[in-house]
């Protein structure tokens, strides 16, 4: 259950650091937020990943709860970036217009 | 419109390029030189995060144990059974069954085996009886482990140096790969489909940097483990005496060494006994392994060492009991700071403290870790091809590593799997069975590299994903018909060291299918613009994938 919570704590930080970058914020919105918006996810992400560090500390001290940290951190990454790809192109599919030729450009 | 700026932006920053580009040559050619052993140690060592499961599913007579057996009757059982088989054994040692193992396995010293040359014997028991078990003969999960690190056919310090000499490229590579991966943060969610080189670099650097703490420590921790082979120089001045020699052994592990027999005959006292006084210690199932010294002689010695669940350190902590009376002699739980760092790094790499989910968070990561040099291997490919003065006749240096890849990663897949074929279909009365259960796996793994190198590289991959992922399929409905566990049955009985392993086979089989299919969909591109003095090239910039 702890694993569970310090899991989803994890990927909630990705998600608000993922939107806190540029890249993300064109793909997913088509245009950049403000950057009082930025700064605010990057905080809280930030925060998140401590607070799941917190969790995992509290419940398993320091040596199994930094190596478990690890494991979180990494796959709640991954897992947030395969949600990124599979959102953007899902909204590049709903809108055909939107790919114009020059975008396509290697 | 902003991504062009930022574009532009970035492309007006030389600042750092001269190191870059070292890093970045020798990031390559680190990584390619020793990239196909390198994949082949990451895979293996992946799965042997589940070595204990992999045994027990390749040992399919030994049942399903639904509960965990009293851990002091199981040490007596097998006690009592290594005293008949071995009489007077100078040192036997038992692992005591978890929740991950149903048999006990255990080696011993055989008596009056001296000269220099020690024999020994090794046997997996039952816990149920103590009398050893009777499964098909298998290597089981211990080949890939063994594999892991000193390979197989040739002398294991060999293998061992070769481990060692990847491992350091493998660190090279690491710190050389962050050098020259530019924007670790900015780029940290970065992916751009299906732009060839781009797409494959994008995907490389996620791999690495979501896992790099994983990375950096399992491959740091790798050379760790075999450091006193690898730098012997300072021991050897330090250690001279054999009772140095003692001491050392104990910082480091729990199998206590014998001392000079006395002649005299004296039973063991009951070793159920002694482990009951270390659960009382460590918790009920906190005993991991009991050694023996002399057992049966007047100066035998029995150590009840803890466990590895739970605590991230593998420095020996044991209970040491006069093997005649039974008396405690001493209690271990500490070791100097030196021997305790290494210790801490050792747990690290195996990682045998972790629960259930911390297993499969190594395993996964551990997978991201051989996708990432998979990648890597395949970008020197995708990168060269686009710049081939004529893709249909690429030079001997390309087609050689195109060749090497196919067999060493899709081949890879296929011949893991035929070994676990083997394990099902090999008759059980052949002679060095378990052997031929490796040989098999060889065989299939030279087929595949024989395989890449007579078909066309693009149609070689996908016939060696599709024949792997078939295998992989087909393994649940092998262990159907060839033994009486299949998956539903292993569903309905909770066991899920059976029904896990036929649903993994199944997962994997189905990566491997998307993998052939993304590789049989693709068509290369033509450039859409055209590059200035490749005249060769224009309108056939082809991809990773196409011969």
């Amino acid at each position: 259950m702890m694993h569970l919570l310090s899991f989803v704590l994890c990927l909630a930080a990705f998600a608000a650091l993922a939107l806190a970058t540029e890249r993300q914020q064109h793909d997913l919105f088509g245009r950049p937020l403000s950057p009082a918006a930025t700064r605010l996810l990057r905080v809280a992400g930030t925060g998140v990943m401590l607070l799941a560090l917190g969790v995992l500390l509290d419940w398993q001290g320091w040596g199994l709860g930094l190596v478990m940290f690890s494991g979180h951190t990494s796959l709640a990454a991954g897992v947030v970036f395969c949600a990124a790809i599979g959102l953007a192109s899902a909204r590049r599919r709903g809108k055909p217009a939107a790919i114009s030729p020059a975008s396509r450009r290697v | 419109m902003k991504t062009d700026n930022v574009k532009r932006e970035r492309e007006q920053r030389p600042a750092g390029r001269g190191i870059r580009q070292s890093m970045s040559g020798l990031h390559i050619w680190a990584g390619l030189l020793m990239g196909w052993i390198l994949y082949a140690m990451f895979l293996t060592g992946t799965v042997s995060y589940f070595k204990d499961e992999l045994s027990q599913w390749m040992r399919p007579e030994l049942a399903h144990q639904a509960e965990l057996p009293d851990p002091a009757l199981v040490a007596q059982r097998v006690a009592d059974e290594l005293g008949a088989i071995a009489p007077g054994s100078p040192q036997w040692s038992m692992r005591l069954p978890d929740g991950r193992t149903n048999s006990v396995y255990a080696f011993w010293r055989t008596a009056g085996a001296e000269g220099g040359r020690r024999a020994f014997g090794e046997a997996a028991f039952d816990p149920a009886t103590g009398g050893k078990v009777t499964a098909r003969e298998t290597l089981g999960g211990d080949f890939f482990y063994r594999f892991h690190f000193q390979f197989h056919y040739m002398p294991v310090l060999w293998g061992r140096w070769i481990a060692g000499a990847a491992a350091m490229f493998m660190l090279v590579a690491i710190v050389s790969g962050v050098i020259t991966h530019k924007k670790i943060f900015i780029d940290f969610f970065t992916f751009r489909g299906g732009k060839g080189q781009r797409s494959w670099l994008d995907a490389h650097n996620a791999l690495s940097v979501f896992g790099l703490p994983f990375h950096a420590m399992i491959t740091y921790t790798g050379l760790v483990t075999l450091m006193a082979l690898y730098m012997p120089w300072g021991e050897r001045t330090a250690i001279t005496t054999p009772a140095e020699r003692q001491q050392l052994s104990a910082e480091l592990n729990a199998f206590i060494q014998p001392g000079k027999p006395s002649g005299q005959a004296a039973p063991l006292a009951s070793v159920a006994d002694m482990v009951r006084q270390a659960q009382e210690r460590w918790g009920q199932d906190a005993v991991g392994r009991v050694t023996a010294t002399n057992s049966g002689d007047s100066t035998a010695r029995v150590a009840v060492a803890r466990g590895e669940a739970g605590r991230v350190s593998m420095s020996p902590q044991y209970m040491l009991f006069d093997g005649p009376t039974g008396r405690l002699l001493e209690t271990r739980e500490g070791v100097g700071a030196a021997a305790e760092t290494r210790g801490v790094l050792y747990a690290l790499h195996l990682g045998r403290f972790s629960d259930t989910v911390t297993r499969w968070l190594y395993f996964l990561v551990s997978l991201m870790g051989t996708a990432m040099v998979g990648t890597g291997l395949v970008m020197w490919t995708v990168k060269r091809r686009q710049k081939l003065a004529d893709p249909e006749q690429p030079h001997i240096g390309f087609r050689i590593v195109e060749r090497l890849n196919i067999a060493s990663i899709a081949g890879l897949s296929v011949a893991m799997t035929a070994f676990l074929w083997g394990n099902r279909l090999l008759p059980a009365g052949l002679a060095e069975r378990g052997a031929w259960e490796i040989h098999l796996f060889f065989a299939v793994w030279a087929l595949t590299l024989a395989h890449a190198v007579l078909r066309p590289a693009r149609t070689a991959w996908i016939e060696q994903l599709w024949a792997a992922a078939a295998l992989l399929a087909l393994l649940p409905v092998l262990n159907a018909v060839t033994t009486d566990r299949p998956l539903w049955h292993s569903v309905t009985e909770a066991d899920w060291v059976f029904a896990g392993m036929d649903l993994m086979c199944l997962s994997l089989a189905a990566l491997h299918a998307v993998l052939a299919l993304r590789t049989a969909r693709h068509r290369p591109k033509p450039r859409t613009v055209p590059a200035k003095g490749r005249g060769g090239v224009i309108g056939g910039a082809l991809e990773e994938g196409r011969s």
